[in-house]
């Protein structure tokens, strides 16, 4: 129990005093989170929508595929991305092995399908009469999406935050793709593995703390927003 | 006279291939009240959301002031608003539901003013209900704020889909008289389904009955399903309870509805005059006397066992004053005046 206790005072004490090694691994975590969640959102709430709202042939198909990307292992799209950007990988030209950029690219691999599904089902679960209320009002066709948006925003916001959560806690992605290269590609989750591999409990569980209390602000900033 | 402001021609609409709506030709004037019965299922709804520009038809063409009409169309967008049954807010304050139309219209002067103004049509409160959120209203609530946000935008046509089946009396009468102020004061052109046939033919200019997707005509019909029975004698009848029987010629199927005009009914003077031959007759009681706006015509409601009769009342029996709520009367018909769909 006692290096559970040490664990988090040397918590406060990293974040507190200003650890350059803690602060390098937040700030990577935060840099590639921010990136994949960024490009995840922007692509994937507009395919949700899409896949929620239209009927178009092989719909069920695609959502059935959609689905099944949800339990993608992180390890097994980190050996994916790994294989397609190594320097004998068909994007190898590109340089994102063992760079933030490269787990950007996992990242998203990972957030996208959850953003997609969840925002589809948030779509399809949207009145029937939502779309019958904005065209009569005399909204227009780009209006209608927007407006059909903003009404099922929480249903959004909760895909996002799902998608979050799973960003922040992988650890094969950033391992495999990024290197786990210390003041570079070095994350929370990837650190907790080393210092745990290295016994300083201490420190593994300091880091956890971090990144739990990251993850709690940001829900408290979205529950914020959600009740304006 | 003027040009029609919706023109329909050789409308189709199927769901899953099943025509729901057929037909053939269909105009209606501007500012004109137009009024839609039929029973469940007989394309009210459809027709109202066709109108409204909401889907396209699968055949036909709707004309909009003389245009070829259709979802999205310039010509349409802010002419046309529809009020459906149940009554359904945005996820935002009543404020910004009414004020909704008006943004995307681009009309952004004076818009507190106009929301206040609309609520008040309604019988709303504006400084009770302005902030308020569309989950702190009740139903009958919800639905006057939804009629605000059609009025707030003066329509040249609302439509209204049974506008007051989901809510209490008092909203009802609200909403039916800041409906009928639209025509008065914009000369909006209403076009209302509702089953309550007594507001229809008292506010309507001209009532059409649908009838599985199809018109059937115009004004009060009685319309009768069966199950029909054969009588001894070759004939068919309708039991109605208390003994009394509706005799109708053969039906040309087990399903068959029958079709009544009102005007095919006669009000003996005496429940003891004899009928002519080849007439039948129906012992009921005067239930109701109402009086068709637009033609003047008096008509009775006549209860004879379960079923409620309509039957136009001949100008004699108004100048006599003989007929009252409550009376026995017996009725004569022609069975072969009965038509079937």
């Amino acid at each position: 129990m006692d290096f559970i206790l040490a664990g988090f005072f040397e918590a406060i004490r990293l974040l507190l005093g200003g650890d350059a090694q803690t602060w390098s691994a937040v700030a990577a975590t935060l840099k590639a989170s921010t990136g994949s969640m960024a490009v995840s959102l922007v692509l994937g709430i507009p395919l949700g929508f899409v896949l929620g709202y239209v009927d178009f042939p092989g719909r069920r198909q695609t959502r059935l595929l959609v689905d099944t990307a949800l339990a993608l292992p992180t390890v097994f799209i980190g050996l994916v991305v790994y294989a397609f950007i190594s320097n004998r990988g068909p994007l190898g030209g590109l340089g994102l092995l063992f760079t933030l950029r490269g787990i950007v690219v996992g990242q998203t691999i990972l957030a996208l399908p959850v953003v997609i599904a969840l925002s589809a089902a948030a779509v399809e679960n949207m009145d029937r009469h939502l779309r019958t209320l904005l065209i009569t009002l005399g909204a227009s066709r780009r209006q209608l999406l927007f407006s059909s948006l903003w009404e099922v925003r929480f249903g959004l916001l909760a895909a996002g935050l799902a998608a979050y959560g799973r960003v922040m806690t992988e650890v094969g992605i950033s391992m495999m793709v990024g290197g786990n290269i210390k003041w570079h590609t070095r994350t929370i989750t990837t650190a907790i593995a080393l210092e745990t591999g290295k016994g300083m409990f201490a420190t593994g569980i300091a880091l956890g703390l971090v990144l739990i209390a990251i993850a709690f602000m940001v829900n408290v900033s979205l529950s914020f927003l959600r009740k304006r | 006279m003027r040009s029609p402001i919706y023109q329909i021609d050789h409308l189709v609409h199927r769901y899953h291939g099943q025509p729901v709506l057929d037909i053939d030709q269909l105009l209606i004037q501007p500012a004109t009240i137009m009024g839609l019965a039929g029973p469940n299922g007989s394309g009210k709804s459809t027709l109202l959301k066709l109108m409204a520009f909401i889907m396209r038809p699968d055949e036909g063409q709707i004309y909009f002031d003389g245009v070829p009409a259709l979802p999205f169309g310039s010509v349409v967008r802010f002419q046309v608003t529809l009020l459906t049954q149940e009554p359904y807010l945005m996820k935002r304050s009543v404020f910004n539901n009414i004020a909704y139309g008006l943004r995307v219209r681009g009309q952004g002067e004076d818009t507190a003013g106009r929301i206040h103004e609309a609520l008040e049509m309604v019988g709303l409160d504006p400084e009770r209900f302005s902030g308020r959120q569309w989950s702190e209203l009740s139903g009958g609530e919800a639905q006057r704020v939804a009629l605000a946000a059609r009025l707030v935008l003066k329509p040249r046509v609302l439509l209204l889909d049974e506008p007051t089946a989901s809510v209490d009396a008092v909203s009802s009468e609200l909403i039916r008289t800041a409906s009928l102020r639209a025509r008065q004061e914009w000369g909006t052109t209403l076009v209302i389904a509702s089953h309550d046939r007594e507001w229809l033919y008292d506010v309507c200019d001209e009532v059409i009955q649908l009838f599985k997707g199809r018109m059937t005509g115009t004004g009060r019909t009685n319309m009768i399903f069966g199950p029909w029975q054969e009588g001894g004698d070759g004939g068919f009848h309708k039991r109605l309870g208390d003994g009394r029987r509706l005799i109708v010629p053969a039906p040309p199927h087990a399903e068959a509805i029958a079709f009544i005009d009102p005007a095919a009914f006669r009000i003996l003077d005496s429940p003891a005059d004899p009928v002519a031959e080849h007439e039948a007759c129906i012992d009921g009681t005067i239930t109701r006397l109402s009086l068709e706006r637009h033609s003047g015509r008096l008509y009775a409601d006549v209860r004879a066992g379960s079923m409620t009769l309509v039957v136009c009342v001949e100008a004699a029996h108004v100048a006599a004053m003989t007929l009252h709520r409550g009376w026995p009367v017996r009725l004569a018909y022609r069975p072969e005046r009965v038509q079937w769909h």
